[in-house]
């Protein structure tokens, strides 16, 4: 995995703060070590975004037959569009850019911004991206983005 | 099972002008007067009451406290709210229906209101658009970039053009067809300014693949309609609005990451039982359809899944002209979301019951008698997406 810390996070963050709930805390545990872990279910490898029961049969309580691991962080992109208009404050240095819905090897989908090189075409669905990083230390968050892969 | 007395709507208020400074529950409370003397009723017949808000959806936005039946001083026995983002006549109508085929109520009265207008011009002052940026537990992607609602339906226009070739002025024609009809509905915000496909491709793009005339409006206003049984209904003051039949399809039924979910709403069990329940062969029974629009593509989306078109084929469909006056199906006859109010699927439920009783003046479709009036609503975790789907089918003998 490519890693792009952003060195001195010296900016106060100006935009929405993430909502991290006892359910997804792992997960952001996780991004801060700079893993992508996805909930995985010990019993048929299904992978799950966000936690949930495993589907494909029954359960222990509370899930407990699941928890989080690691995953390769690649995928395609589903979906795409391109934001012209800051509806908060804090996009307005950022527009226009790309926000993705990403469908990972492993199954689920996930959404962020595209960083580093632009797709041009909006339609033209299925090219390859890979999770980077992006730390706020300042905040105590790392944000998951994605580029794309270079074939 | 003995045979159930059908439901019909038997009086209809609505509030599009308010003075400055009308709160939501003073708005409420105002279409709810204007419903009841519609109806030919008194306050003091009314013994039930729903409050119809926009929660469970991307922003639960009218969380303000009090009744509109204190208000007026409406008796009722009963008063809770109810809705899941846009979807709000129909769960109110299904709600009613339990508690009027009981025998728990008579009358019940139902009302939204929202003064999205207002509170989004607070929020531009501070360099917002839009009301909600807070994230709520459980929602994901507002701290990405992921913060409003087109933020992420744009991707179900995105991928239907991806899949189908659907182009962005496929999705003007309904733009334009719907503002046609706003031209003849002299209550609609954008009543005499017509526009083109040309204008459409012209307006700015707020988030690609929308311009901002795929985006509904942000509207204040409230509607009231009141519910009651066949019986009581027929001495009223108004010619009642039968609820012929009434279905339900959830998106939340699937996992995230179904992807027809892209392309598709949540239309196929609504459709099957509402239709059934209507006595309904297929959408060539139906006179006109009100299907809920927040942008543009969901109107698309929802021509395929009733089956007007083949999926896929919604496009070349609207670009034909068929749901604008003088097409085969009229839809949003009103304007809609687009270009009459945005009250949530309230809008069209209302534009529906007005058609349906011969009220419509200018825009009036001749001899209407079955209609659909849709609502969907409930935005998921991203991947986003409406989550509830709802069918209700009006007529009038």
């Amino acid at each position: 995995m490519t890693d792009t810390a952003t060195a001195g996070d010296v900016s106060a963050w100006n935009k929405p703060h993430p909502n991290i709930d006892l359910d997804i805390e792992p997960f952001w545990d996780g991004l801060r070590e700079h893993q992508f872990l996805l909930w995985t279910c010990h019993v048929c490898d299904a992978r799950y975004f966000p936690k949930s029961f495993c589907v494909n049969h029954d359960n222990e309580p509370f899930a407990q037959n699941m928890s989080w691991q690691p995953s390769s962080g690649r995928g395609t992109i589903f979906a795409m569009n391109r934001h012209h208009l800051a509806f908060h404050p804090g996009f307005k240095d950022d527009v226009p850019y790309v926000y993705a819905l990403v469908e990972l090897e492993e199954g689920p989908m996930i959404s962020s911004t595209i960083v580093g090189e632009q797709p041009e075409e909006l339609t033209v669905l299925g090219r390859g991206v890979q999770v980077v990083f992006e730390d706020h230390p300042a905040e105590g968050f790392t944000l998951p983005r994605f580029e794309l892969v270079t074939e | 099972m003995s045979e159930r007395q059908r439901i019909a709507v038997v009086g209809l208020g609505t509030v599009h002008e308010a003075p400055t400074g009308s709160s939501q529950r003073m708005l409420a409370a105002e279409a709810a007067r204007r419903a009841i003397a519609d109806a030919g009723l008194q306050v003091s017949d009314i013994d039930g009451a729903i409050d119809l808000r926009r929660t469970g959806g991307g922003g639960d936005r009218a969380s303000y406290t009090d009744a509109f039946t204190r208000f007026l001083g409406v008796p009722a026995q009963f008063y809770f709210t109810i809705g899941r983002g846009g979807a709000l006549a129909g769960l109110a109508t299904a709600a009613a229906t339990g508690f009027l085929d009981r025998g728990l109520a008579k009358y019940v009265l139902c009302v939204g209101a929202v003064d999205d207008h207002t509170k989004a011009q607070r929020a531009k002052a501070k360099g917002m658009r839009g009301n909600a940026h807070v994230e709520k537990e459980g929602y994901w992607g507002k701290a990405l970039g992921d913060v409003r609602a087109a933020s992420h339906h744009s991707w179900m226009a995105a991928r239907h053009m991806a899949e189908f070739g659907t182009t962005s002025e496929d999705l003007g024609a309904i733009s334009v067809a719907q503002r046609a009809w706003a031209c003849m509905n002299p209550d609609a915000r954008m009543y005499g300014k017509p526009i083109t496909v040309a204008d459409h491709q012209a307006s700015p793009w707020v988030v690609e693949p929308y311009h901002l005339l795929d985006i509904s409006l942000i509207s204040d206003g409230a509607v009231a309609f009141i519910l009651t049984t066949e019986d009581r209904a027929r001495d009223l003051a108004k010619p009642p609005v039968t609820v012929m039949g009434q279905g339900f399809g959830e998106v939340a039924a699937d996992l995230w990451w179904e992807k027809q979910n892209y392309t598709r709403m949540a239309v196929a069990n609504a459709k099957e039982t509402a239709f059934a329940q209507a006595g309904l062969n297929g959408v060539e029974d139906l006179d006109f359809a009100q299907l809920y629009d927040c942008f543009t593509a969901e109107v698309l989306f929802q021509l395929e899944d009733y089956g007007w078109c083949k999926k896929g084929e919604g496009g070349p469909f609207v670009s034909a002209g068929s749901i604008g006056p003088g097409g085969s199906i009229p839809v949003n006859t009103g304007g809609g979301l687009l270009s009459n109010w945005h009250l949530g699927d309230l809008t069209g439920f209302a534009e529906a019951v007005t058609q349906l009783r011969g009220e419509a003046g200018e825009r009036q479709i001749e001899g209407a008698q079955v209609a659909l009036a849709t609502g969907h609503g409930g935005e998921l975790v991203s991947p986003g997406m409406c989550s509830i789907h709802t069918s209700t089918i009006l007529g009038v003998s």
